[in-house]
């Protein structure tokens, strides 16, 4: 029998084919590494399985599931921020969809290094921070401690609570051409890219799930779940409570924050959120004050207290280094962590290996001189065009090295002369490196695959059970084909990390764990600035529907020849211009393309995409609360106020359209609301928001449409703002006449758009949100509520005159008022005296 | 010399401040050549915290946070110092600046008194080549580092105009510079950038100046208030080394030291965050006055 014969045989011919026809015109680069190709030209043995998945789905169905993967990331969300981007955007994600494959060997020599490195660094900070012996020992001179901006004199002899600076760890490697894996930088402040690292392994997860399953691909779960296990730890009151500590929205990271926070069940909280009591850190919360013990900290250390630290920080939360200090906090990582950051330390861990773990790094950095030493110094003058210099700290020279690091040799003569001075008379400013050349691996181009230079991120975690590093990691892939590492700063796509283990992998997910979790309903209290986003994204979204009812129904009645259809637009345009949605001088003739203007002018401030961009502001801030699919609602009311309008054609069906289906997005956000959200506060502050704006404009409508002599077309435009026109057929007759109009969209407790369905649902609210004590005077927020059901049962429909209504909306407005006033957190200007000199 | 030193500062704010907190650094410690007999400080209102620490640098650092709505807030402090004479010094004795700079960067010691902290940029001080130009011309090459830095000191002195309404408290080094005016504060910043510049270790220290000047003798700048000046380090021999450039002296009887740090950030005498309050007004009284030496056990007022 021949082999030819073989089904066997030809299935694995046609496979290789297959994978031969995917890796043609694969091309490393010259003297450069590459993951997937041997120096033989052989795809390496770990990338076999993936190859021949991608050969056997063909280049069509590839696209189809990557497409798919970019999908799944933009439902998610996934957004980064862009610093100094002129539209202050969020971009979508950049993933690079082939994953990084990583064998399990090599892996397991990895983490060896990387945790070896965690205690290395671990170490200096708690001997830097504490008795310095490593100073005065002579291995590491004090200048290259005292030059670091994250060298925090008031954390020196702070034992930090929890007993380690480091809960999370992070180093950036590169494989060089040697083929050994080099630490590129540390990252010791709060590193970013884990929670990126897994909304990128779910994305491509979808995609392939055969091929992630099949390969076995060890799963990312295990790490987060000890991260958190090992920061509840710390917790020492006991309930629980920990929060995550973010700058806030405008930074570059914030979807990230925002993505962790609710994966590992921490609230999100901002400085602003916090206060110092007798050190102990509280957070405030509608509720009242509330202890939290943990703070897992993405604010940078030296924002974090301005009494101690940074004085212009308006981020931090002042008197929390003395909290620290008298253990009456853990934050991770320790402030004054970035400390062992510093290029300048990197010339000297391979040295301090020895004399703090007693034995030598597995794991090498890039070399490193600090040419604050005079024999190094001397080495790097010598050797500028074979080096990269960097600032030997996390602070820009400028003038020299204002965004970084240069590489020797392509500097111009004049520049070269500057920093040849500076490195003589400054020298404890600059470090020259080895100019490392990365490896590359492949992507996914236009259907076939390339070689891209990348680094990739490895995360490790300190745990109950020690250091835990996180199987996969954050890769972020060169969009060119240099491979100096120095020129990968910014930009790039990320990608997947895939360590294969060989074993079937185990199933965690932090989501489904039983067994040993207590059951609990409240997620805890609803801290005050989200309340008073949540409200306030309530109103905005109302004032938004309010707005667009007002639209339509004006386009609706520019084309009818209905009776008093000149009133009725006459008041309608009155309506939008208080509102500031039209210009006020607006010229009769063409209403519709006024309409259209509200829809899309940002110069109008109410106009349509103001409403809408301030909702989504408020809406970002409260991100970690909101579900993705509400989110993505959001996004696309912002696209829909961003669409051009068409030069040709009409605007008035233009404008119909357009505030259509702007209005079906709202009623889909709302519907969100009121399926998918839980009735805590978080739900209550957001409708009572909605409740209240929806009072105040029904008011207004009425007032001006319902005067001393309404006719039946003002009558009938009311009915539609308040969308009551279906019902008031079904009871009426009769052509709109003034009372029934005014007791169905004012009295009728039944109607949801009646003022008095609003009131009695403002009342309901109050009365179930926090702080609510049975034998104490009812604060005033409840007694105007009060009011305002009393006054709903007290007159008829008839007797409600324009002066009744104008009260009635003040009480509403001032009721909003109250309710900030109890619940939000006070925003004055917070003032720094520290101006005594002579 | 010994003084009695009263220091009165008072905030009066527009509108009630609810809540405050505020680290305040003013009364004298123990240093070199300079002992506190007694010192004594009260804050109005009284606060609901009070903790009393050492900051890095030594300074005595008294925390607190008030919670009782107030517009005035006062600090009152009292102290009476002993200041022992600054050994003579030979300033073209001391080493080359160069060797200076070596050594400070590869100083072993991260404790308070290492140069290794004075060299570089701080918060307040940022290193500007015009001003390190400026400075460059007193080090000519192997010139002794204390007489450089007198030299710059005098310079300092001779070209720039005291005037307190050229800068306030938050006036950068260079724009000072750019000027020639401005308060010992800003003298005391321009001094150590330049050394800085050329990679030298210089600390800015606050303090006092006795209030009435010996018989005979000029009224000093910078005595009604808190004054500032400048500490060089000039080897591990010689140390460290005050040089006043307000008033083109070397530090020595005539200055009680308050608080050391880089720059004003690390001993400004009242730091603070506070909620609202709108506009503020600041009124400070300093009196220093020298006791004679055989009183020294007469009661302080």
């Amino acid at each position: 029998m021949g082999r030819r014969n073989d089904p066997r045989v030809r299935t694995r011919r046609f496979e290789e084919e297959a994978v031969d026809a995917l890796l043609a015109g694969y091309q490393p680069l010259p003297g450069v590494n590459d993951e997937l190709i041997d120096a033989d030209g052989r795809p390496r043995a770990h990338w076999t399985s993936l190859l021949a998945s991608l050969a056997e789905m063909g280049v069509d169905e590839v696209n189809r599931s990557f497409a798919s993967a970019d999908r799944q990331l933009y439902r998610s969300g996934v957004f980064y921020r862009v610093y100094g981007d002129p539209n202050g955007g969020e971009r979508p994600w950049p993933l690079s969809h082939l994953p990084l494959v990583i064998d399990g060997e090599e892996w397991r020599a990895l983490e060896r290094g990387l945790i070896q490195r965690a205690q290395l660094l671990e170490g200096v900070l708690a001997d830097l921070y504490g008795e310095a012996n490593l100073v005065r020992s002579g291995a590491l001179p004090a200048a290259v401690v005292a030059g670091s901006p994250e060298f925090l004199r008031p954390m020196v002899g702070v034992d930090p609570h929890g007993g380690s600076f480091l809960r999370i760890y992070a180093a950036d490697l590169g494989r060089g051409p040697d083929g050994r894996w080099w630490v590129l930088s540390d990252r010791t402040q709060s590193p970013s890219g884990a929670g990126y690292a897994l909304e990128n392994r779910i994305a491509i997860a979808r995609a392939l799930p055969e091929l992630a399953r099949s390969l076995n691909v060890v799963r990312l779960a295990g790490y987060f779940q000890a991260l958190r296990a090992g920061l509840t730890r710390l917790d020492r009151s006991g309930e629980g409570r920990v929060g995550l500590l973010t700058p806030g929205p405008l930074n570059e990271t914030y979807f990230e924050h925002a993505y962790l926070a609710r994966y590992l069940g921490f609230v999100l909280l901002e400085g602003e959120d916090l206060t110092v009591r007798d050190n102990v850190v509280y957070v405030r919360t509608v509720a009242g004050l509330k202890r939290v013990d943990v703070l897992l900290r993405r604010l940078d250390s030296d924002f974090c207290d301005p009494l101690e630290l940074n004085p212009r920080s308006r981020l931090g939360i002042p008197g929390l280094v003395q909290a620290i200090r008298s253990g009456g906090v853990a934050v991770a990582n320790g402030v004054g962590a970035g400390l062992v950051e510093a290029p300048a330390m990197m010339g000297f861990y391979p040295r301090l290996g020895g004399q703090v773990l007693g034995e030598d790094l597995d794991l090498p950095n890039v070399a490193t001189w600090w040419c604050g030493q005079k024999a190094e110094r001397e080495r790097v003058l010598d050797t500028l065009d074979d080096l990269v210099l960097s600032p030997a700290f996390q602070r820009p020279l400028r003038g020299l090295m204002d965004t970084g690091p240069v590489i020797g040799a392509d500097l111009d003569p004049k520049r070269r002369a500057a920093i040849e001075t500076a490195i003589r008379t400054r020298g404890v400013d600059i470090v020259g490196q080895e100019a490392v050349q990365l490896s590359t691996m492949p992507v996914w181009r236009n259907g076939r695959l390339e070689p891209r230079p990348f680094i990739l991120r490895i995360f490790v975690a300190a745990t109950e059970n020690g250091w835990k590093v996180m199987p996969g990691g954050f890769c972020r892939v060169s969009d060119s084909l240099d491979a100096r590492a120095v020129t990968m700063q910014s930009g790039g796509r990320s990608a997947d990390v895939w360590v294969l283990d060989g074993h079937p992998t185990d199933q965690i997910t932090l989501l489904t764990k039983t067994g040993q979790s207590e059951i609990r309903r409240q997620t805890g209290p609803l801290p005050s600035r989200a309340a008073d986003n949540f409200y306030w994204l309530g109103r905005y979204l109302e004032r938004a529907e309010t707005t667009l009812r007002l639209l339509r129904t004006l386009v609706g009645r520019l084309s009818s020849s209905a009776e008093g259809g000149e009133a009725s637009v006459t008041k309608l345009i009155g309506l939008l211009q208080s509102w500031g949605s039209i210009p006020e001088d607006l010229a009769r003739t063409r209403p519709a393309r006024h309409a259209l203007a509200a829809l899309t002018r940002s110069d109008l401030p109410g106009a349509l995409p103001n409403i809408i961009d301030a909702a989504r502001q408020t809406a970002a801030v409260i991100r970690d609360r909101l579900s993705p699919d509400a989110w993505r609602t959001l996004a696309d009311l912002v696209a829909m106020t961003q669409e051009p309008v068409p030069a040709a054609g009409s605007a008035q069906a233009d404008a119909y359209e357009r505030s259509d289906r702007a209005l079906r997005a709202l009623a889909a956000f709302s519907g969100l609301a009121s399926e998918n959200m839980n009735r805590l506060a978080g739900w209550r502050f957001l409708d009572l928001g909605r409740r209240i704006e929806r009072g105040i404009a029904t008011c207004r409508f009425a007032r001006a449409l319902v005067g001393e002599s309404p006719t039946a077309g003002t009558l009938d435009v009311l009915l539609e703002l308040c969308d009551s026109q279906i019902t008031y057929r079904s009871r009426y007759v009769m052509v709109e006449s003034r009372a029934p109009v005014l007791d169905l969209v004012l009295l009728d407790p039944v109607n949801p758009r009646a003022l008095a369905f609003q009131i009695d649902a403002i009342m309901a609210h109050l009365d179930a949100l926090p702080g609510h004590l049975g034998d104490e005077p009812p604060p005033p927020e409840e007694r105007l509520a009060a009011r305002l059901v009393a006054s709903m049962k007290a007159f008829d429909a008839g007797e409600f005159d324009d002066e009744r209504l104008r009260q009635l909306e003040g009480q509403l407005m001032e009721l909003s008022n109250d309710v900030a006033e109890r619940y939000f957190i006070h925003h004055s200007p917070v003032e720094t005296p520290w101006d005594l000199m002579a | 010399m010994m003084y009695d030193i009263h220091q009165t500062t008072a905030y009066s704010y527009a509108h009630p401040v609810p809540v405050a907190r505020h680290v305040v650094r003013m009364v004298p410690v123990e240093r070199a050549r300079q002992r506190v007999i007694v010192s004594h400080i009260s804050v109005e209102p009284e606060p609901t915290e009070w903790t009393e620490t050492r900051d890095f640098f030594g300074n005595k650092t008294l925390h607190i946070r008030i919670d009782t709505p107030h517009t005035d807030f006062k600090v009152h402090t009292r102290a009476r110092v002993l200041v022992e004479p600054e050994p003579a010094r030979e300033p073209e004795a001391s080493p080359a600046w160069e060797e200076v700079r070596e050594m400070a960067a590869a100083s072993d010691d991260l404790t308070a008194a290492s140069p290794a902290h004075h060299i570089y940029p701080s918060p307040a001080v940022v290193l500007s080549p015009p001003i390190t130009d400026w400075a460059a011309q007193s080090f000519a090459a192997g010139r002794p580092m204390l007489a450089a830095a007198i030299e710059l000191m005098h310079r300092l002195h001779d070209e720039f105009t005291y005037d307190s309404r050229a800068t306030d408290v938050s006036t950068p080094a260079l724009e000072a510079f750019e000027m020639r005016a401005g308060v010992c504060q800003d003298f005391a910043h321009i001094m150590i950038a330049g050394l800085r510049g050329l990679g030298l270790p210089a600390a800015y220290v606050s303090g006092f100046l006795r209030t009435e000047p010996p018989p005979g003798e000029e009224r000093l700048q910078g005595a009604d208030a808190t004054h500032a000046w400048v500490m060089v380090w000039c080897g591990p021999e010689i140390g460290w080394q005050g040089l006043d450039p307000t008033n083109a002296l070397l530090v020595s009887t005539d200055h009680v030291v308050l608080a050391v740090g880089r720059d004003y950030a690390d001993v400004a005498p009242i730091g603070g965050v506070l909620l609202g309050s709108g506009r503020q007004k600041l009124d400070v009284a300093v009196d220093v006055i020298p006791i004679d030496m055989p009183d020294a056990s007469a009661p302080v007022v």
